[in-house]
């Protein structure tokens, strides 16, 4: 039994190791095109710089306050900004990752190596899972040293968290939406749609108050909406941990539902790839 | 010492009989369908440690779709394939593989860094990956090309890098998919000499598809004929030879008589009774001799010289497995 437990924990590490190849090979990939990080944050920035304009012509009592505090629509959009990028290119990049092998002929490569299927799910998309945060981290400072915005410090280490939590929802959608591009060869009508409506309901850009009443009630189940207000609380009215609590809470199942549901769609995906023969095929 | 030649045969009779080397592909009996096409049909086949097997078959002859079901990248939908006695999908630690075409590196990072990659995610750190990397390099060729991107190589060379990569961890098996389909003739001899001398030097079984009928000839120990799915030929080199029931030649024979025909069935009656034989037009002063038996050549030759034929050239038409090939497959390449 121990023989067996030990076997079980030695693949484990393995295949552990083999996610920190995954990562420097995207590194490396991503690294060969430098330009292309400048240029996507840059546009980042430009965005935000439109949202302080539109934030002008705002009455700032139309924002709602974050834990009581009133703030502006510059620093309510900025965050919302933020979480939606997350979101989309958390969305694009798993969606597109085994796709982007399938176009590049690196699929089949892969696939015949000793590498779990999850390995190469979970690795294939591992290097975004942490840059994104790191771009959206970068991004919120530059705004808050460029435009004087009130991020609570202290709020940081819970709004990773909020992240964290956030992260297997994201990554259960891409990986449904890779299974649908792996079985229909295009899933971007798919992300688009599945953006467009999370988006919608959330109150990322603009108070879910603004909605009517049925969407309103549609936005307290959407995780994208808990995460969005979880994260204001976090970083704009410095909330503690008791605060971001009951968040939590509800986002746990939807991740975990959304991950399984992925997951298993996924598997069925390739289990038929396999079975026509159609995993090479573009 | 002693013992009387009665008692000897009265002793029960043990026959040692050499054990029967285990086979490292076994392919039994395998069917695969695509939509209403059969892919593969009962397709049978062995390949021993140390043996380079050719399978060998026209496009679509479903070559590449039995390498895929041995990498366990498609299931059959009948019969069984074992890889070590293992099914493919717990045996792709045995395995190196040589897709085909030119694309199934990382392009934007360098020859080094894919092999380190791949040799990871066979279960090395780091460390053992970069030197087992480097040292694959070396082997195939390419220690110079370590840090150029893989994008920037050659086709030959990234054939030689994939031969790399499929050598990277000891493989037991090496599937390797038309890895000489478009190279010019050096390359595509560099990398059978390098499959080869792994084979030899490491027991590795090789199963080799190729198009190419010329390779096969002093590489390949056995080969499998496929033809649309069915197997139509397995066995040796010179057991596939032996098909060749016809040989053709072409005679450059410049007459003055400018009616081809008609000097294609003088010749084929200035020889008539020689061999079982037919000559016929080819282009310009050339003519296609055939043969049943290639032994009657020189006579054939000879009474067409004396009977005032001008044979300035004879050539093979076709090599010799060639022919096998027509002769199995009826197709005229």
């Amino acid at each position: 039994m121990n023989a067996v437990v030990a076997a079980t924990r030695r693949t484990r590490g393995l295949e552990l190791r083999k996610l920190a190849a995954f990562v420097r090979r995207d590194f490396l990939v991503a690294w060969s095109y430098r330009l292309s990080f400048v240029t996507g944050f840059l546009g980042l920035l430009g965005g935000a710089l439109v949202f302080y304009f539109v934030g002008l012509m705002v009455d700032p009592a139309s924002i709602p306050p974050v834990d009581g505090k009133p703030v502006s629509y510059l620093e309510f959009a900025v965050v919302g900004m933020a979480l939606g990028g997350f979101l989309h290119l958390g969305l694009e990049r798993v969606s597109a990752a085994l796709r982007n092998e399938q176009l590049m002929g690196t699929l089949e490569s892969l696939l015949s190596t000793p590498t779990a299927q999850v390995t190469v799910q979970i690795g294939s998309v591992l290097f975004d899972l942490i840059f994104i945060p790191v771009r959206m981290t970068i991004l919120l400072t530059t705004l808050a040293l460029a435009f004087g915005l009130g991020l609570q410090l202290d709020g940081v280490p819970q709004a990773l968290v909020i992240l964290i939590f956030f992260m297997p929802f994201v990554w259960g959608l891409g990986i449904l939406a890779a299974a649908i591009t792996l079985t229909f060869r295009h899933g971007a009508g798919v992300v688009g749609l599945a953006v467009a409506g999370l988006t919608l309901v959330s109150g990322l850009y603009f108070p879910v108050g603004l909605l009517p009443g049925w969407l309103t009630a549609a936005a307290e189940a959407n995780p994208l909406a808990i995460a969005a207000e979880s994260l204001r609380d976090a970083l704009l009215g410095g909330a503690d941990w008791s605060a971001i609590g009951p968040d939590i809470l509800i986002l746990t199942p939807l991740s975990l539902l959304s991950f399984l549901l992925g997951t298993a769609a996924f598997r069925v995906a390739l289990r038929r790839e396999r079975r026509l023969g159609t995993l090479g095929a573009y | 010492m002693g013992m009387t030649s009665a008692a000897v045969s009265a002793a029960p009779l043990r026959v040692v009989r050499p054990a029967p080397a285990p086979l490292a592909i076994e392919v039994a009996g395998v069917t695969k369908r695509f939509a209403q096409r059969e892919a593969l049909s009962g397709v049978t086949l062995g390949v021993e440690p140390g043996q380079i097997h050719a399978l060998l078959g026209p496009n679509g002859a479903g070559k590449t779709t039995l390498l895929r079901i041995l990498s366990g990248l498609v299931t059959p939908d009948e019969g069984s394939v074992r890889l070590n006695g293992l099914a493919p999908q717990a045996a792709r630690q045995l395995l190196g593989l040589v897709p085909a075409g030119d694309r199934s590196f990382y392009l934007r990072i360098s020859a080094l860094e894919n092999l380190v990659f791949f040799g990871r995610l066979h279960g090395l750190r780091r460390r053992d990956a970069v030197a087992r990397a480097r040292a694959a390099l070396e082997s195939v060729g390419l220690a110079a090309e370590e840090r150029k991107r893989a994008g920037l190589l050659s086709k030959g060379m990234q054939r030689r890098l994939a031969l790399a990569r499929a050598l990277l961890c000891d493989p037991a098996i090496l599937l390797i998919d038309e890895a000489t389909h478009d190279l010019d003739p050096e390359g595509a001899r560099r990398v059978r000499a390098l499959v080869a001398s792994a084979a030899a030097e490491r027991s590795i079984a090789v199963l080799w598809t190729t198009q190419r009928l010329e390779e096969i000839a002093g590489f390949a120990d056995r080969v499998t004929l496929l033809d649309l799915g069915r197997t139509r030929f397995c066995g040796s080199v010179d057991d596939l030879i032996a098909h060749s029931v016809v040989r053709r030649y072409v005679l450059t024979m410049p007459t003055v008589e400018r009616d081809r025909e008609l000097v294609a069935r003088r010749a084929g009656a200035a020889v008539l009774g020689r061999a079982e034989i037919g000559i016929v037009p080819s282009d310009a002063d050339r003519y296609v001799l055939e043969l049943r038996d290639r032994s009657v050549l020189g006579d054939v030759l000879a009474a067409l010289t004396a009977a005032g034929f001008p044979i300035v050239a004879c050539r093979p038409d076709r090599s010799e497995i060639e022919e096998a090939f027509i002769a199995l497959t009826g197709d005229e390449r």
